[in-house]
């Protein structure tokens, strides 16, 4: 018997045939994949076959040998305390340590200077780790990387980072083995040959476990006062209070932080009796409460924790007896993750509780079940060719040990994400970051790497070294501001922008308290609580989510399956179908809807092609860019999960529409090209890459002034290359993502095949009606537009102050 | 191009953010930012160096449209301390016969003597003709004030829920804001009040905008 095996057994626990294939496989030198969802057991299964290793040697190692990656920092803590506990049995001189942006100075000196025999990190801190000159001989004893979670980290550029990581340990170690662990996918196969790499020698291991899921729709009771719009829900409190009131605890999914703060709100403030049980948790709120609230749902002394998508992943904490979602999840997976939060012991089933904020949601609701009931899972789409990770990476390189390019390259060409990188590429890269994208001239000063008498690369000086230090890392955040009490105690951090709209005086709400704004000083925002009952709830900026391509399909099978009548949610939504189809139609499958009404805005031109937000916005700015070629015309345009608006000043006619084909997929590429590079799509995919390949500096913590001089936004920079330098590969970039992230244009290929087989139903309505409720006050709006500027300000006027 | 009566002289507005003062032959520049790039280069940070050649080009379009006297700089004439931009801007200097004034602006860090050592009077504002020069904006002056800094730009509306952002001239009831001159330069958005004039530039064309909400 192993000794994991007898260290269950002295446990009282009976290993599950997974974990036993897992220690098996890795007795055996493979690397491998795990299938297993959070609470399984997925922990013991991997962290197992490394301690029966540690066991079979006599001397154990001095060096870091193990090293766990997961995508939250909140699920770090969890796992360090389970292979902690392990390994203390096992060896008690030996331990474990947690490496995060969360990790305090002195115990990473610690860590450093005695390395633990596992560590618990992040992609972004293993990237600092590789920053320090001595890396080599700190990983120097290291045997295997355990990437937790890898379908997080796959569809991100964080995937990215852990790409790069795994190919530069594996030049060095080349014995290194690589496990990955990770919930079902839909491209499962990918999703190993990216993470394992060119190897024979693997495993992978299915854990099996499928949960039973029940997923119940709260219902209004009338529909008359149900909104058509919305992403609140607040309608349904009452209901949502009566299954909290009749659980030992719920999890409430909000999907927005500002949401989750409206909510812990409205529920102290219906139910006064929940404070000191209630709890809220995301991600802008300070990393004590954060941690003090995980601690609590472990001892299951609160009732209710209404959450965003940072507790959505992994935390053993035992299970919770109810999950509420409200509004949609956007994806299959995602519900059944946040279901899985509930019923939390292998083999118990899950019941959620989906509660729609507006009307067409209920839709939705019967679409989601049907997902759950297939057991289909979206598929993630990897990055390809991003060059601002590879600089940043190449930047962490020189700014420790430097690095050869001649050796690097092809070690960066065999990661999945670079597979392409040709060496015109490859010198473009190499010359961004020597001489900053120019040819050599006398008088340019750039300096970023130089190269050394014998070719290697290395960092110019200091002070760009101290700049790169500070912005590492792929997850953007904003200008954020620290938060606290005029006597001290941080509450957590909020974006500049929103607080640059509060004057002193002004109160706002977060981490569940209504707080007052005394002033902002070096970066920090001074404030006092308030007794105040109104408050403005911060807005974080947080990218909207688009439904999986997986979820549009059931939900246009859902509309139109005539069995879908049956369901309650149908049943409670009739009242809106019907005034739907008085207004205009409801579209059967074969049918394009699109819908033309006037109102004091403009004239609305509503299409509904069930298609997902994203794809939305691409379609929106194509045909906008179509029809615009016709004549000059402005457009702004607003999108949904369900359709999209051209909303302009003046119509375009249904025959000049119809009679251009002007949803043909002919020359959709260089359609897209061209009306992508007109709006605003690529533009915001950049502001990610500039910060990510180093352009925006945000400057020295603590130290805002210092840097100002070299502050400007990624706009400038978007402007810039566009006029200056287009073939600047990182602005090449932000289009390129736009086509397979932004828009996936393989499918968009597909939908407007479809789209040309379906008849075209063009209605004009005297009324906005249902359907395009939620579309037109959208006030996110996109804008594209043929006319001259000169000839669009003749028709403009200016917002004048308001007390003026 | 727009022209502006003003305590009885006339101010041509012109698209590329300058401004001429056609009784004193004089041009008005304000935050060109020179060497921006050029720091930022320095640092590691790779912005073309194409979006700083552009001055030179625009200002050689100003200086053949009417007859020119003296260039008069609102401050913010470079942006931070001394890099290689300035062999440029000397070389430029050195074969311009016009009088040059620079009033000094918060980013002017490059040490007087070097600038007036090209014939660049250096002062911190400028009292002509009852008009008052100077970096920054002020509303309490008694006479009439040209100034840069803010690099001011409005966000017009129409049907349709159109906008746009554009640069301006900001004219109020005491004083001049000009846009920004430089490429490589911000926006700083304003409302106006009922009472501000707002000229916006295209870049090709400068357009008063009159209708209001």
């Amino acid at each position: 018997m192993s000794w994991a095996a007898q260290w269950f057994k002295s446990n009282n626990w009976e290993p599950q045939p997974f974990q036993k294939q897992c220690w098996k496989a890795y007795k055996e030198g493979k690397s491998g994949m795990l299938h297993a969802p959070t609470g399984s057991g997925k922990t013991y299964a991997l962290w197992g076959g490394i301690i029966n290793e540690l066991k079979a040697n006599e001397v154990p190692p001095k060096g870091l040998t193990a090293l766990w990656i997961t995508p939250l920092r909140a699920l770090g803590v969890e796992i360090q305390k389970a292979t902690q506990k392990m390994l203390q049995d096992c060896n008690p001189e030996l331990y474990v340590g947690l490496r995060t942006a969360d990790t305090t100075q002195s115990e990473r000196s610690k860590q450093f200077k005695k390395p633990p025999f596992g560590l618990v990190s992040t992609p972004e801190s293993l990237h600092v780790l590789m920053s320090r000159k001595e890396h080599q001989h700190y990983f120097g004893d290291l045997k295997v990387v355990v990437i937790d979670e890898w379908h997080e980290l796959l569809g991100s550029k964080r995937g990215v980072q852990v790409e790069l990581a795994l190919a530069y340990l594996k030049s060095f170690l080349p014995q290194l083995k690589v496990w990955g662990i990770s919930a079902t996918l839909g491209n499962k196969v990918l999703a190993r040959e990216i993470l394992l790499g060119p190897t024979s020698n693997f495993a992978v291991i299915d854990a099996k476990i499928h949960k039973k899921i029940k997923v119940e729709s709260l219902l209004p009771k009338t529909m008359e006062r149900f909104p058509w719009r919305g992403h609140l829900g607040i309608h349904l409190l009452p209901e949502a209070l009566k299954i909290i009131k009749k659980n030992k605890s719920t999890l409430v999914f909000t999907n927005t932080r500002a949401q989750c703060e409206i909510w812990f709100h409205k529920l102290l403030e219906k139910a006064p009796e929940l404070a000191g049980s209630i709890a809220m948790h995301h991600g802008s709120i300070d990393k004590k409460i954060r941690l003090w609230v995980e601690e609590a749902l472990r001892k299951e002394t609160l009732k209710v924790v209404v959450c965003t998508s940072s507790l959505d992943l992994g935390v053993d904490f035992s299970p919770v007896e109810n999950c509420i979602q409200i509004g949609s999840p956007k994806g299959v997976g995602r519900f059944i993750q946040r279901a899985g939060r509930s019923g939390h012991r292998p083999k118990a089933g899950s019941t959620i509780y989906f509660l729609p904020t507006h009307a067409l949601e209920l839709i939705e609701s019967v679409a989601l079940q049907r997902g759950i009931s297939e057991q289909q899972i979206e598929d993630r789409t990897p990055y390809l060719n991003s060059y601002d990770v590879l600089i940043q990476f190449l930047m962490t390189l020189a700014v420790g040990a430097g690095f050869y390019p001649e050796k690097i390259y092809p070690l960066i060409q065999s990661t999945f994400c670079f597979q392409n990188l040709d060496p015109e590429r490859w010198e473009w890269i190499l010359n961004f970051l020597l001489q900053g994208s120019q040819s050599l001239e006398h008088y340019d000063e750039y300096k970023k790497l130089i190269r050394n008498e014998d070719g290697r690369l290395e960092v110019a000086n200091k002070k760009i070294a101290l700049h790169h230090r500070l912005s590492m890392g792929t997850i953007v955040s904003a200008n954020d501001l620290k938060i606290r009490y005029q006597k001290g105690g941080c509450l957590g951090t909020i974006e500049e922008w929103f607080i640059s709209k509060l004057k002193p005086g002004d109160t706002f709400a977060f981490s569940g308290k209504i707080l007052a704004l005394i002033r902002i000083q070096n970066m920090e925002v001074i404030v006092k609580k308030s007794k105040a009952k109104q408050a403005k709830v911060p807005a974080w900026v947080g990218g909207r989510m688009s439904f999986s391509a997986h979820l549009s399909e059931l939900l246009k099978k859902t509309l139109y399956d005539q069995q879908s009548l049956k369901t309650p949610e149908f049943k409670s939504l009739l009242p809106i179908l019907e005034q739907q189809q008085k207004e205009s139609i409801l579209p059967q499958s074969h049918e394009l809807l699109v819908e033309r009404f006037e109102t004091k805005e403009g004239v609305h031109t509503v299409f509904y092609p069930f298609e997902g937000y994203a794809l939305h916005e691409a379609m929106a700015s194509l045909i906008a860019y179509r029809i615009s070629l016709l004549s000059p015309i402005s457009f702004s345009m607003s999108f949904n999960d369900y359709g999209f608006e051209l909303l302009s000043d003046q119509a375009f006619d249904e025959e000049l529409f119809l009679a251009h084909n002007l949803l043909t997929p002919e020359g959709l590429y260089e359609d897209l090209t061209q009306s992508i590079n007109i709006s605003e799509m690529a533009r915001r995919r950049f502001r990610d890459i500039a910060v990510i390949a180093g352009l925006v500096f945000q400057g020295y913590p603590n130290k805002p002034k210092k840097a100002k001089h070299l502050q400007s936004g990624s706009q400038l920079f978007f402007e810039v290359f566009k006029e200056y330098e287009p073939d600047n590969l990182l602005y090449q970039q932000a289009v390129q993502e736009t086509f397979d992230h932004g828009i996936e244009h393989g499918r968009m290929q597909l939908v407007f095949e479809e789209l040309e087989q379906k008849k075209i139903i063009w209605k004009n309505c005297n009324h906005p009606t249902p359907f395009s409720f939620p579309l037109i006050t959208d006030r996110i709006r996109s804008k594209l537009s043929s006319e001259t500027v000169e000839d669009r300000i003749k028709k403009m006027y200016l917002q004048l102050e308001k007390y003026a | 191009m727009v022209t502006l009566e003003i305590n009885a002289n006339e101010f041509v507005l012109h698209p590329s953010g300058a401004v001429y003062w056609r009784e004193k032959q004089t041009w008005l520049l304000a935050d060109i930012h020179l060497g921006k790039v050029a720091h930022f280069r320095k640092n590691g940070i790779a912005v073309p160096r194409a979006a700083e050649g552009s001055f030179y080009q625009k200002i050689a379009l100003l200086l053949s449209l009417f007859p020119v006297n003296r260039l008069l700089f609102l401050g913010d004439l470079f942006h931070s301390t001394q890099n290689n931009e300035w062999y440029l801007f000397e070389a430029w200097a050195k074969k311009q016969p016009y009088q040059m004034v620079l009033i000094s602006g918060n980013h002017d860090l490059i040490p007087p003597w070097k600038l007036e050592s090209l014939g660049i009077e250096v002062v911190s504002e400028q009292q002509e003709a009852g008009f008052l020069f100077h970096h920054f904006p002020d509303q309490s002056t008694k006479s009439f004030l040209f100034c840069g800094h803010l690099h001011p730009g409005v966000k017009l509306t129409g049907a349709g829920k159109q906008q746009l952002k554009l640069p301006c001239f900001y004219h109020t009831s005491t004083q001049l804001i000009l846009p920004a001159f430089g490429a490589f330069t911000g926006l700083h958005l304003l409302k106006p009040k009922a009472t501000d004039k707002v000229y916006v530039s295209t870049g090709k064309e400068v357009i008063e905008i009159v209708e209001r909400v």
